[in-house]
């Protein structure tokens, strides 16, 4: 078997490339698939965190790469599905401490074993970037409505296009607030799309419960009610290659808000 | 600023405040203290002047507090009369401790001898508690002083990883665990041993010295996420160390503060090497070979802070990581 592996990056720090490998592992290995998760934002590790594994984590990828221990023995297993496993990072490192070949051999000896191999790219363009990209065939790049991010995005993308190894790559627009799109105070997901011309995987609404989940350490794709929950699961679906159609997030979701818009288009008719 | 404990009363002195914006800061950081709740709060006010409407409102943020103001004890005529027409008592603290006091304080608890002693010490230096006669007919004495933060200070000029033998630290925390009659916590409830197994370092071997004879480090500063400490001998922290940070010993590991990264003692395979902190709220605890893992229950990734210290270690106990837990004296 030789399953994918999907580099999950941005450039910008904050946009949710961790929150993003997250859910989207959780909701492939719900999905029945084997998955890995690899942290390599190294002495900045977080992943950890938002999976609730900090206190299981013995041997980290740097305990791997200088052979104190095996890769097998470093996975660790995820609490809820055993589909699930990760790889930390070492937390009193530097990135210096990882080559971008060491990186690239462990992805080749896990993506052998598994279906899915995500691997958390730390924020920046410098070795840490570099390391992570190593051993992806595949990208999914993580932004928001926001000029900063976008700029950056637009640079990453630039970066994976000169990468022969790297051969799709594509859009994940989080933290997108419908109402300030509609009052012409956000970017819409349109104008993102066009100008980084890039194919779209997900778009992730603003949620709250992205806050506390993060807090919990459980990923909120586990949450069955929460609409951010819901675009996870969304794009670990078209990631599987199934043609699901991005969530509506503009239609108000109350009985009455449903009534006021029906009023509201029925004026504008008139 | 001065605080103590009476029975079931608590003063709070204010007198240093310049200002009532300076008091209602000084006050308010007082009042969040846990211990200040459901008691009867005396308030030294100096010599400021205050106005009813102060008054009034400062007692109502004693009552917001879930705490009752007692008595105020002020130099100043002006608030000594607000406090008259507002029904609030007026009363006198008396500037000296009375020594019978202390001595039936260390008396009624002559099991912590050790805390005690320090704490009379204190008291005695600072004159900062006072019990009055009016407070209460049947006014008890001084349980405890709280004299802790200047302790804290003494040590703080120590100077930061200075080599010390490690008896001076043993000693006082042997004694101390003695006269506390230690009880066993629920072992499965707080922390769950790793299958890891043993998984010591190459070239190390279980033994038994006695981390008594090791040396020991000094370190006077928090640890942060990403900080690893590691020796031969004994570390001992003053300070907390936080989530994601390490701290690796051959000997114990004692932390004056709150542990809440990762410890491991007794690294190169000690086994009768310790854990202790004034909260032991470790990620991991590593004792020799063996590792256990924090219960998910208990699993809060943020760095958490505390006022309430339940002082707890942890040692090997037939193949077991058992936390012992100092009982509290209230």
């Amino acid at each position: 078997m030789t399953g994918r592996v999907i580099v999950i990056t941005s450039g910008k720090g904050g946009v949710g490339k961790t929150t993003t490998s997250a859910n989207i592992g959780t909701a492939l290995a719900k999905a029945g698939y084997k998955v890995v998760l690899i942290d390599t934002d190294l002495g900045l590790r977080n992943l950890d965190l938002l999976l609730g594994l900090e206190n299981r984590i013995v041997y980290t990828i740097v305990d791997v790469i200088e052979e104190r221990c095996k890769l097998k023995q470093a996975l660790v297993k995820d609490k809820k599905n055993p589909n699930l496993s990760l790889l930390a990072a070492a937390q009193t490192r530097d990135k210096t401490a990882v080559n971008a070949e060491q990186l690239k051999s462990i992805c080749d000896t896990l993506k052998e074993e598994n279906d899915f191999v995500l691997v958390d790219c730390p924020a920046g363009i410098e070795q840490g970037f570099q390391n992570a990209v190593a051993g992806a065939s595949e990208a999914i790049v993580v932004t928001t409505p926001e000029m900063s991010a976008i700029r950056d995005a637009d640079r990453i993308i630039g970066l994976l296009e000169a990468k022969e190894e790297i051969t799709s790559y594509k859009l994940l627009l989080n933290r997108v607030r419908p109402s300030l799109i509609k009052s012409n105070e956000m970017m819409s997901v349109d104008d993102v799309v066009e100008i980084l011309s890039c194919p779209l995987v997900g778009i992730i609404p603003e949620d709250t419960g992205i806050i506390t989940s993060t807090n919990k350490g459980e990923p909120i794709v586990n949450d069955e009610a929460a609409l951010a929950g819901k675009a996870y699961r969304n794009v670990a679906q078209r990631i599987l290659g199934e043609e699901v159609p991005f969530l509506d997030l503009d239609e108000p979701k109350g009985f009455m808000a449903k009534i006021k818009n029906a009023f509201a288009k029925l004026k504008a008719k008139v | 600023m001065e605080k103590g404990f009476v029975e079931n009363g608590f003063i709070i002195d204010l007198s240093d405040a310049k200002n009532t914006t300076q008091l209602v800061f000084e006050l308010s950081s007082v009042m969040e203290h846990p211990e200040v709740k459901r008691k009867n709060v005396c308030l030294k006010l100096g010599a400021l002047d205050l106005k009813q409407s102060q008054l009034l409102s400062i007692k109502a943020l004693i009552e917001s507090m879930d705490a009752n103001l007692a008595f105020i004890d002020t130099d100043s005529e002006q608030t000594e009369a607000s406090a008259v027409s507002l029904g609030i008592i007026v009363s006198e603290i008396s500037d000296n401790l009375e020594p019978s006091i202390v001595c039936s304080a260390a008396e009624e608890v002559k099991d912590e001898e050790v805390v005690i002693k320090t704490e009379c010490e204190v008291v005695e230096e600072d004159k900062t508690v006072e019990v009055h006669a009016d407070l209460n007919s049947n006014a008890n004495p001084i349980e405890t002083a709280e004299g802790i933060e200047d302790i804290y200070d003494e040590q703080s000029t120590q100077e930061l990883s200075e080599i010390i033998p490690a008896e001076h630290f043993e000693a006082n925390f042997e004694a101390l665990a003695e006269s506390e009659g230690l009880i066993k916590a629920e072992e499965a409830s707080k922390y769950i041993l790793l299958d890891t197994g043993d998984v010591l370092p190459e070239g190390a071997e279980e033994n038994d010295t006695n981390t008594e004879t090791l040396p020991t480090l000094y370190i006077n500063q928090t640890l942060r996420s990403g900080q690893t400490v590691s020796y031969e001998g004994n570390i001992l922290i003053i300070g907390d160390a936080h989530p994601g940070s390490e701290i690796v010993a051959g000997g114990d590991i004692t932390v004056w503060g709150i542990l809440g990264g990762i410890a491991h003692a007794g690294s190169l395979g000690n086994v009768t090497s310790k854990v202790r902190a004034l909260k032991l709220n470790a990620i991991q605890l590593r004792i020799a070979g063996l590792y256990a893992r924090r219960n998910d229950t208990l699993n809060v990734p943020y760095v958490q802070k505390t006022n309430e210290f339940t002082p707890e270690e942890a040692q090997i106990e037939d193949g077991k990581i058992v936390i012992y837990k100092k009982l509290r004296r209230d």
